[in-house]
């Protein structure tokens, strides 16, 4: 859509990236499916001209269209192309199998052309009726569309009809079409009855076969006359067979794809429940029969199958996918925020180890226990008296006394007479934010699994070959001990905050974070605030991997973003890595470590404005170069010995929440 | 706060014209059964559904319409909408200075069981755990009331009945409902309503035209699907009738929209911009 801009329009050039949240929420709400709003490149659209497309799980849009000189016109043509990508979705385009469906006949291409003008007619209608207020947008678009298309005068004939219907769903004249080339008519005629209040896909499928038909007989009987109504002085390859047509078809100028509508990526069914849905109203003409044996089973066609019907199987249209999120990066270098730069996407961590938290408490149960004695001197337990309040539970004796004296010395007597008993409750929510970039996937040496203050379980089974860590050897065992990582080190860590966390009674979160790049930044969730503890977190909790990179900045905000949706008077967030913050893209250039850092450091200033209380804690023994810039040293711990973690962890949290 | 009457934001209506209900599924059956068994009551449901509007109607129902001694009761609906500092005292009552004197001074929660009234709590996740304790004896086989202030042991109205409201998608949700209580009561659940009801109930409400209702009908269906961008609760019917109200008082409907949809339910400009979006392209 974007002309080599003059200055007007250049005025009114809206770009993406300043309202890719606003369309993307825009799309969701009248949708009900959350679509993925992506800039198109080049290819985004499979290599072709147009930069609209979508998937039914993506749309893509050109990155900025400055057509009109107006803003909100521009705007408008943006919002037009989300109605129109989402208008496949919502009028059940996508339920629909369209090679199934073009295969049945021997000119697929054709029929596939037409039933794309005539689906896209089907959209642009329901939009105008379904969306009352975009119909201003609506017209603006197509005539804009409709001026830039070709003129049918020097095109083909079979090019000009399918041109004449592109330019009659733009709402081109129909009296105008017609004088151009009669045979318009009965096309046009075709294609309205998609334009009814209830036309489904089914209709557009009968009007599509309906048009082939039409200009397959129309062109049969009288091909020479086409070409002289259409002005085409030429003879020889314009009026070949059409049976021969859909190659040129495809590549002929009345394929110019009208833009906002974009390009329709509808592939074989995806999934094998397919419905059949029979077209009754369809006489199928006897050159079709003759013509039509292609079955796209291979197989020949079914005498049974009645002749006016043509089935084809649909899948079901599925939005379900990982949730991203997309979320500002500080440059340092520019001193501003790259504007939606990071995409998060959110997993939910799920696992089979189902014996993960039984394994942790058996080799932690001295540790434990010592976690959860902790953890019970900071719990409440008790009733709060407060004294002299103007409402309570009940009245207090010295303050009636006192009144009542007032009162009768004629002064004026306090209204404070209550004592009320309150609880002292925590009010404390707490995300925890753990590293799983590939580094944590390294072994942790095997002289610190032996470290003297991890004492051996208390109850330890006789023949419990592991415990702290595994390191314990059993000399009756004879297989190695498997090796632990630093990320099985956090895992025990957290497990053990979360064990004892439980009888503390806060809110509390776990979270990975992880990623490739600045599009894919990886959030994985292992337990949400408000789910309960059962054995699909611990699950979740063992599921936890080393996967990627370390992309700090945007796993913070998105996390942050967690927090300030829940209501606690406290809100912690304690982030547990191995290493600075880095990723391929983290910064213009991949040996910054400097960029990462400071975004990282941004990230956690917001969580301070925004009254979280965060926390690093690291076991990279370099870390104090650099948390040190990153934060202030009351808020981060480096950890020399990677196997104390779940004790320091302990302490963090007793600190940071008591 | 001197007095429970002001502590409790008690509301009770005389209930002397029938409110107007326009139910949604069998959930006036349902709660006439429960009241003939005197089956305490949980309505749950997001905000704005219509929940308090249903117990008003079960109340002139049950006591407006009957034709036992029900129908002599002042005031039979007492609703007592809780929030996080109410406490056991402010339900059954307290002792007051009077004079030189204290006075008892029974809370709507005694009224009610006295009198033989509905006694509906509304939100009652919010009430301080003491208040659920005090419930319990009334929602089993004792329907009694232990008032301890006043070592009263008060047996329960035959008519008395107790309704709570329980919302679970609301942000306190931290605070959840023992299954103690919980399995005290039968569970009526509320949602918000189909398209054409909830434009009936818009237009019936604000006296909008049924077009303009269908309308703003389909606009809180359609901002329904942004309930996770910060407001979990989505858009109440309530807030929609508020939309209407205002369009039937001359305000255009963009502008209604605006101020009782958009503005109400966010405060993230972001989403602002697209719900006012949303309705201008629903909007003619």
């Amino acid at each position: 859509m974007t002309q080599p801009a003059h200055s007007a329009a250049n005025q009114g050039r809206v770009r993406f990236g300043d309202i890719q949240r606003f369309l993307t929420l825009f799309a969701q709400g009248l949708s009900g499916s959350f679509f993925h709003l992506k800039v198109s490149s080049p290819t985004a659209a499979g290599g072709r001209s147009s930069r609209i497309s979508t998937d039914g799980h993506s749309i893509y849009l050109p990155a900025d269209i400055a057509d009109f000189a107006a803003a909100e016109h521009n705007l408008g043509s943006y919002r037009i192309a989300v109605l129109h990508q989402i208008g496949y979705v919502v009028e059940g385009t996508f339920d629909f199998d369209l090679e199934s469906f073009c295969a049945r006949w021997h000119r697929p291409a054709l029929l596939r052309r037409v039933f794309l003008i005539v689906e896209d007619l089907r959209i642009d209608t329901a939009l105008r009726r379904r969306y009352p207020g975009a119909r201003a947008d609506l017209d603006r678009v197509l005539a804009h569309a409709l001026a830039k298309r070709p003129s049918v005068s020097s095109m083909r004939p079979l090019s000009a009809l399918i041109e004449g219907l592109v330019q009659y769903s733009l709402g081109g004249r129909r009296s105008e079409l017609i004088s151009s080339n009669e045979a318009l008519a009965d096309l046009m005629n075709a294609a309205e009855a998609v334009c009814a209040e209830e036309a489904s896909i089914d209709d557009s499928a009968r009007a599509s076969l309906s048009i082939c038909a039409n200009l397959e007989e129309y062109l049969r009987r009288a091909p020479r006359r086409v070409s002289s109504a259409a002005g085409d002085k030429t003879d020889g390859p314009r009026d070949r067979d059409p049976a021969g047509d859909d190659e040129f078809l495809l590549e002929d100028a009345s394929s110019l794809t009208v833009e906002f509508r974009g390009e329709l990526h509808l592939g074989r069914s995806r999934t094998q429940q397919g419905r059949q849905i029979a077209i009754p109203g369809h006489e199928t003409r006897a050159p079709l029969q003759e013509t039509a044996p292609k079955d796209p089973r291979g197989g020949t066609p079914d005498p049974a199958t009645p002749p006016a019907s043509i089935a084809t199987s649909v899948r079901r249209s599925s939005t379900t996918g990982p949730r991203s999120f997309l979320y500002d990066e500080w440059d340092y270098l520019r001193q501003t925020y790259l504007s939606a730069w990071c995409r998060v996407y959110e997993h939910r961590l799920r696992g089979d180890d189902f014996a993960f938290i039984s394994d942790v408490r058996r080799r932690h149960c001295a540790l434990g226990a010592e976690v959860r004695r902790q953890f019970a001197f900071i719990k409440p337990q008790s009733w709060q008296r407060v004294h002299r309040t103007i409402d309570g539970d009940e009245l207090e004796l010295d303050a009636v006394i006192e009144a009542v004296i007032d009162r009768r010395s004629t002064h004026a007597a306090d209204s404070h007479l209550y004592l009320r008993r309150d609880r002292a409750l925590r009010d404390v929510a707490a995300a925890f934010l753990v590293d799983m970039s590939a580094s944590t996937d390294f072994p942790i040496a095997s002289s610190k699994l032996r470290a003297p203050d991890n004492p051996a379980p208390d109850r330890a089974p006789p023949n419990s070959g592991l415990y702290l860590y595994g390191g314990h050897e059993d000399p009756t065992e004879a297989a190695p001990a498997p090796k632990r990582r630093v990320i099985d080190v956090s895992k025990d860590a957290l497990a053990l905050m979360c064990d004892a966390l439980q009888t503390l009674g806060d809110s509390f979160a776990i979270y990975g974070f992880s990623g490739d790049g600045r599009d894919n930044v990886e959030f994985h969730v292992a337990k949400e605030f408000r789910e309960k503890l059962s054995v699909r977190t611990w699950a979740a909790l063992a599921a936890i991997q080393p996967r990627r990179s370390t992309r700090m900045g945007p796993a913070i905000r998105h996390a942050l973003s967690k927090l300030a949706r829940e209501p606690a008077g406290m809100k912690v967030l304690i982030i547990v890595s191995d290493g600075y913050p880095e990723d391929h893209d983290y910064g213009m250039d991949r040996n910054d470590r400097e960029y990462g850092i400071q975004d990282t450091a941004r990230a956690l200033r917001e969580a301070e404005r925004a009254g979280v209380v965060d926390f690093c804690v690291t076991i990279d023994p370099a870390g104090n170069d650099y948390l040190r810039r990153m934060c202030s040293q009351s808020r981060y711990l480096v950890i020399d010995d990677v196997t104390a973690l779940p004790r320091e962890l302990t302490k963090v949290y007793r600190t940071l929440t008591s | 706060m001197n007095a429970p009457t002001q502590d409790t934001r008690q509301a009770a209506s005389r209930l002397t014209e029938e409110p107007w209900y326009l139910p949604l599924g069998d959930e006036v059956q349902m709660f006439e059964a429960a009241y003939r068994a005197r089956l305490p009551v949980l309505l749950k449901g997001p905000t704005g559904c219509g929940k308090t509007r249903f117990v008003e109607y079960m109340a002139w129902r049950l006591y407006r319409q009957s034709q036992s001694a029900r129908r002599t009761i002042e005031l039979p609906l007492m609703t007592v909408a809780c929030h996080e500092d109410l406490t056991a005292t402010d339900l059954v009552g307290r002792y007051l200075l009077s004079g030189n004197e204290t006075v008892w001074m029974d809370g709507p929660l005694t009224r009610a069981v006295r009198s033989g009234a509905i006694c509906y709590l509304d939100e009652v996740v919010e009430a301080r755990k003491d208040t659920t304790v005090v419930i319990h004896s009334l929602t089993d086989h004792r329907r009694v009331l232990p008032i301890e202030k006043t070592g009263e042991l008060l047996d329960a109205h035959p008519d008395f009945l107790l309704v709570i409201s329980y919302n679970p998608g609301y942000q306190s949700v931290l605070k959840d409902l023992k299954p103690s209580t919980r399995q005290r009561f039968v569970s009526l659940e509320f949602g918000y309503p189909g398209v054409d009801v909830e434009a009936a109930i818009i237009g019936h409400e604000s006296a909008v035209e049924a077009a303009l209702a269908h309308r703003l009908a389909l606009i809180g269906d359609k901002v329904r699907n942004l309930r996770e961008h910060g407001f979990d609760e989505g858009v109440s019917t309530r807030l929609l009738v508020y939309a209407g109200q205002l369009a039937a008082g001359g305000i255009s409907p963009r502008r209604a929209c605006d101020v009782a949809i958009a503005r109400a339910v966010t405060d993230d400009t972001e989403v602002q911009k697209a719900i006012a979006a949303i309705v201008d392209v629903l909007l003619p």
